[in-house]
């Protein structure tokens, strides 16, 4: 079960971009744009800054998800409060997800850099619930609807001996549960894990970013490689093990401008949830069950795979980034880039669940000197 | 089915990077430490913009500045005057400049050089190892040798002044310690 949704929130966009500040190089831009969280690689979100800079990075990003032709979007409900995974229970309809990010990367030494990243979601969700439930078994549609700060992000980097050509960072942060897990949908019920804007539990996630001037100062490639593990929550929920892979180049065109372009690509694990197992009454149960309760089938309380969850995703991420710096000169521009990126999908397996549509994120980059070496 | 599309997709995509990132693993050469003051530097051997080899030690006995340089780095062509006119200043005293490029093409650097009028050496770092040797990652940087190739100054992205060079070229003659701060 993968939902995602957001209201517009234009006030907060924009007082993000406002807390971007000032300063220094101007950064190539990588981007890749996944399911539920999106990451951005703005050049120094993934490398280290230099020693006493500060870069911020403040990103926006749109993520809409649908059901692919030809699933049914048919997904089980998923009842914390009362440990019960129920089979064939929500219909889901549509999810959109905002997500409006602030990274910071400090550089603590020339090769030591600490980043945190600081995410702000918005989500809408649209979904059926209660099929197979009375009064005809057709379900409700529900709306909910959510919007504060998700996981918070905090991690180390570490710059491997780089040269001017190649760089290689490797990382290693720890997702923090920091966001809401209590939101409830508009019949007041508490939604489920994977709708939330948090996880409720700590995650490791270890990096590897490596980047090489292929024609140096105008083509570059660059390749990165996440894993994120999510520890089994007070609720018994599990999130699966989730792998990211991009690559791609960048090219600078004219001083001011780099067309960048990538495959980005996603393999998230099923979830798992300690429960006891029912379904949804079906028709052919007959009269006397349909439309009805949900049907037990197993009593036990123990850990179970929740059919639906787990994805693979695969997109071609075309974009661009703007050096204001070098289109206008002013100390308000000095150092800055501004960036967009349309994550398109060209192999989805969503498992019958929502799946990612195209996506899109725009963002602003911009440093501080903080101390001098 | 599933597994087989799970394992064709990272598999092209992995195969797609391994090609594309393969010369930066053949021609990857491991950056170096940065220099320690203090230390003597090892020797290496360049072609100027008329083609012709220079080494550091053919400089032996003057104190040098090193400096690692790009037509795109901003920083590096405003500091350059600074360079210039402490070189014209300080050349009968036995001071050398060697402007390093890295990683562009003569003609491109030549023009610039012209442009701006500059006299001292510009020599053409192509495959970029001077700069490894020194733990040259972001530029500019500029390193300072003393007349027996000893590091006396190294300095990261800072822009270099008249003033600052001859102050440093001064301590240099008089052998008087380097201040704290040196690699900056």
């Amino acid at each position: 079960m993968v939902h995602a949704g957001i209201r517009v929130n234009f006030t907060s966009i924009m007082a993000l971009f406002m807390v971007v500040g000032t300063i220094a190089f101007v950064p190539k831009a990588e981007a890749s744009c996944g399911a539920v969280s999106c990451f951005v690689t703005i050049g120094s979100q993934q490398q280290v800054s230099q020693e006493g800079i500060l870069t911020v990075n403040g990103i926006y990003n749109y993520t809409p998800m649908r059901t692919i032709p030809g699933t049914t979007g048919i997904i089980p409900g998923v009842d914390t409060p009362n440990q019960q995974l129920i089979l064939n229970h929500h219909q889901e309809t549509r999810t959109i997800t905002q997500t409006v990010t602030a990274d910071l990367n400090y550089g603590i030494t020339e090769r030591w850099g600490l980043e945190i990243t600081i995410p702000y979601l918005m989500r809408t969700h649209h979904h059926i619930d209660d099929l197979g439930e009375p009064p005809n078994g057709e379900g409700q549609a529900t709306t909910f609807s959510s919007d504060g700060i998700g996981d918070i992000r905090v991690g180390l980097k570490y710059n491997v001996l780089p040269t001017l050509r190649s760089m290689v960072v490797v990382g290693f942060g720890v997702f923090l549960p920091t966001g809401t897990t209590n939101a409830v949908d508009s019949t007041g019920t508490l939604m489920e894990p994977t709708t939330q804007l948090g996880r409720k539990q700590f995650g490791l996630n270890p990096t590897l970013y490596q980047t090489y001037e292929l024609i140096p100062h105008r083509l570059n490639q660059f390749a990165f490689a996440s894993y994120r593990h999510t520890f089994e929550n007070s609720e018994g929920y599990q999130f699966g093990d989730m792998w990211e892979f991009n690559g791609g180049f960048n090219l600078i065109t004219v001083p001011w401008l780099v067309l960048s372009t990538q495959f980005n690509y996603r393999y998230i694990v099923h979830d798992t949830f300690k429960s006891s197992l029912y379904r949804s009454a079906q028709p052919s149960d007959g009269p006397a069950l349909f439309p009805g309760d949900p049907i037990l089938i197993d009593p036990n309380v123990r850990n179970r795979r929740v059919p639906t969850t787990g994805s693979s995703f695969t997109a071609f991420t075309p974009g661009f980034q703007l050096s204001l710096a070098e289109l206008i000169d002013s100390p308000y521009t000095r150092a800055t880039s501004v960036y967009f990126y349309s994550s398109i999908p060209i192999a989805r397996d969503s498992n019958n669940s929502l799946a990612q549509g195209t996506s899109f994120v725009a963002g602003i980059s911009r440093s501080f000197r903080l101390s001098n070496p | 089915m599933r597994s087989r599309r799970i394992i064709s997709g990272p598999v092209v995509i992995v195969l797609l990077l391994v090609m594309v990132a393969w010369p930066a693993f053949d021609g990857w050469s491991m950056g170096s430490r940065v220099p320690a003051i203090g230390m003597e530097v090892e020797d290496f051997q360049l072609t100027d913009l008329e083609g012709k080899p220079q080494s550091l030690s053919q400089h032996r006995g003057k104190i040098v500045l090193l400096n690692f340089w790009a037509t795109w780095c901003k920083p590096c062509t405003t500091e350059m005057p600074a360079m210039q006119a402490s070189f014209d200043k300080l050349r009968e005293k036995g001071f050398v400049v060697l402007a390093i490029n890295e990683l562009e093409d003569d003609a491109k650097v030549r023009e610039h050089i012209k442009t701006y009028g500059h006299t001292f050496t510009v020599l053409m770092d192509r495959d970029n190892q001077v700069a490894n040797q020194f733990g040259v990652y972001g530029l500019p940087v500029s390193v300072f040798i003393d007349q027996q190739g000893r590091v006396q100054e190294y300095i990261k992205g800072g822009l270099l002044t008249e003033q600052m060079i001859n102050d440093v070229v001064a301590r240099i003659q008089k052998q008087e310690p380097v201040k704290a701060a040196s690699l900056r």
